[in-house]
């Protein structure tokens, strides 16, 4: 329990008899990418949002370093250091780049009711809003507005966003979805550079990269985790075969 | 930007020029025209910052521009007629000291947007809409249902209120005052809207979501734009009863909801000079098409109908893009 920064246990969401997510229990270790796959509409992203807070469960527990924030809401969650990206990219589209991963960090600054001093004068802010452009490589592009930026570059800045946080877990859905094979190896190379201080809760079709990344996997299907297991484990499992990947690896 | 600063020095520059015209040609009804279009432009001021910083479609801030003027009136009324205000738990008297009233106009609009913003904050989307224009219609028929200060007839408070060193009913005096207040609202908006608060409701108009999901307690952010919008538009209340001298029901219909929200349409949403340009074409049209037929407000509709087809970001919006274009 000790080595655990999120536990998740006996999680489940129902839409009348249909259930989204059948008693989950999924953990999280610190230095750890947990990865989270299966089919489409199997209740990955259901499951993020449970987490997250912004869909409520009907029953089980979530405790985040070793607190149980079961009841909390979403913005309770976000503070106390849950951070997530969007499966749709949900950025501030009239903000530039810069000003989105300021924007995103403005509470953990303490600045959010600073009502009368100027956001352009505070060197601190934006140096390290700068500093996070620079991982996430948009450093050329911080004064863009996010609405112009190229799709992957979408998805490079809602992981800078989530950076910015610098909270206790990241919960990533499909950060890599659009992403040349370049922005993919990028994103790769950070994730493996930022777990060492905020483990990872990884939703990801693009199964290299899946592979490459995660120390756990989890397989979800119908709203339940069918397998949790390596990297190794999960490639030779035959029922993971037969729900998921469908071919041998 | 830098073309609608370039447009906000034009407009700053009618400000002081129309006021002028009035003085050398002997025309106070201009000057009383741009006192009232500034005293407007005060309140669509304070509902910009709700609506076009932060996306809160108020129909109720004619309940706070009407408890400016109310509160206004009736101090006014009990210190000319020399009657206590209250008598329990102090006794209070009522005051025709701007400086005295201005603080209580402060301090009660953001009181009632506090609790109006509590209540309906919960809400979005149509249901706040709706939630804020039953708030105000609740005051207008408290108004009308309320005797003492004129019911339905309204409230005449004969004289301006003082303020030191001026003779208020002099028109030029009275427009300075106005203007004075019209800079403190744009002063005010202008810091905000730069702030790290005003990042925050900006961003808040965009994507609610995403700003949750960063930490940011966007009901709290909301409910102090709506405080102090509310309190900006109370305190143009307070200016108009002094314009006209007179208070009634009428400020605070859902009709002054509306024509608030026009100014704020028709200048330019998230414009910092928006609502002044909008109140000042509202006014134009008024004076002028008014003058032609009763039904002028059937081609202020018209307008507004092109406006949100082809102008959303409008008049200033419309003169921005066609510069913009030129050069």
């Amino acid at each position: 329990m000790k080595n655990k920064i999120l536990n998740i246990k006996n999680l489940s969401k129902s839409y009348g008899a249909f259930k989204v997510t059948d008693e989950i229990a999924i953990d999280l270790n610190f230095d750890e990418i947990h990865a989270l796959i299966g089919p489409n509409g199997a209740g990955k992203s259901t499951l993020i949002k449970q987490i997250v807070g912004s869909v409520k469960h009907d029953i089980g527990s979530i405790v985040l370093d070793q607190e149980d924030i079961t009841d909390l809401n979403d913005v309770e969650r976000a503070k106390i250091g849950i951070s997530r990206t969007f499966q749709v990219s949900s950025i501030i589209p009239k903000f530039s780049a810069l000003d989105n991963i300021i924007l995103s960090l403005l509470d953990k600054s303490k600045e959010t009711f600073q009502l009368f001093k100027s956001i352009r004068k505070n060197k601190e802010l934006d140096a390290k809003a700068k500093k996070i452009l620079r991982e996430i490589e948009l450093s050329d592009k911080s004064n863009i507005l996010a609405s112009e930026l190229s799709h992957g570059d979408r998805r490079k800045l809602e992981v800078g966003l989530a950076l910015a946080m610098d909270p206790k877990v990241f919960l990533f859905d499909e950060p890599m979805a659009g992403l040349d094979e370049s922005g993919t190896k990028m994103m790769i190379n950070l994730f493996k550079k930022i777990k060492t201080n905020s483990p990872i809760l990884l939703i990801e079709h693009d199964m290299d990269a899946v592979f490459a990344l995660a120390d756990r996997v989890s397989v979800i299907n119908y709203g339940k985790i069918v397998a949790t297991g390596t990297v190794d484990q999960i490639r030779s499992n035959v029922l993971v075969r037969d729900v998921y990947l469908g071919y041998e690896i | 930007m830098i073309i609608e600063k370039f447009f906000n020095k034009w407009i700053m520059f009618f400000l002081i020029l129309i006021p002028t015209f009035g003085v050398i040609f002997d025309e106070p009804y201009f000057i009383t025209l741009a006192t009232k279009v500034v005293i407007l432009g005060i309140a669509g001021v304070g509902l910009n910052l709700a609506l076009g910083y932060c996306g809160l479609i108020s129909l109720g801030h004619a309940a706070f521009f009407g408890i400016g003027g109310y509160i206004t009136g009736i101090l006014s009324f009990h210190a000319l007629n020399d009657e206590v205000l209250f008598s329990w738990p102090l006794v209070v008297f009522g005051s025709s000291e701007m400086l005295i009233i201005w603080p209580i106009v402060i301090l009660v609009s953001a009181l009632f947007s506090f609790i109006i913003g509590l209540l309906s904050l919960r809400t979005s989307g149509v249901y706040f809409i709706m939630i804020t224009l039953a708030f105000a219609q609740m005051l207008y028929f408290f108004s009308i249902s309320w005797p003492n200060y004129g019911g339905e007839d309204g409230l005449s408070i004969y004289m301006r209120n003082s303020f030191p060193m001026l003779n208020t009913m002099d028109p030029l005096s009275f427009y300075i005052i106005s203007l004075f207040w019209f800079l403190f609202s744009i002063f005010i908006s202008l810091r905000l809207i730069n702030s790290p608060f005003g990042m925050s409701f900006q961003a808040i108009k965009q994507n609610e979501e995403r700003v949750k999901s960063v930490g940011i307690e966007t009901f709290k952010v909301k409910l102090l734009v709506f405080v102090i919008s509310g309190t900006i538009t109370g305190l143009a209340g307070s200016l108009y009863t002094d314009l006209n001298r007179f208070v009634s029901p009428t400020v605070l219909d859902w009709h002054t909801s509306g024509e608030i929200m026009v100014f704020v349409i028709l200048g330019g949403m998230a414009r910092l000079y928006g609502p002044l340009v909008g109140a000042a074409f509202f006014i134009a049209l008024e004076q002028t098409l008014g003058s032609y037929t009763e039904n002028w407000q059937f081609w202020l509709g018209l307008i507004l109908i092109l406006v949100i087809l082809y102008a959303r970001s409008g008049i200033l919006g419309l003169f921005d893009k066609k510069l913009r274009h030129e050069k």
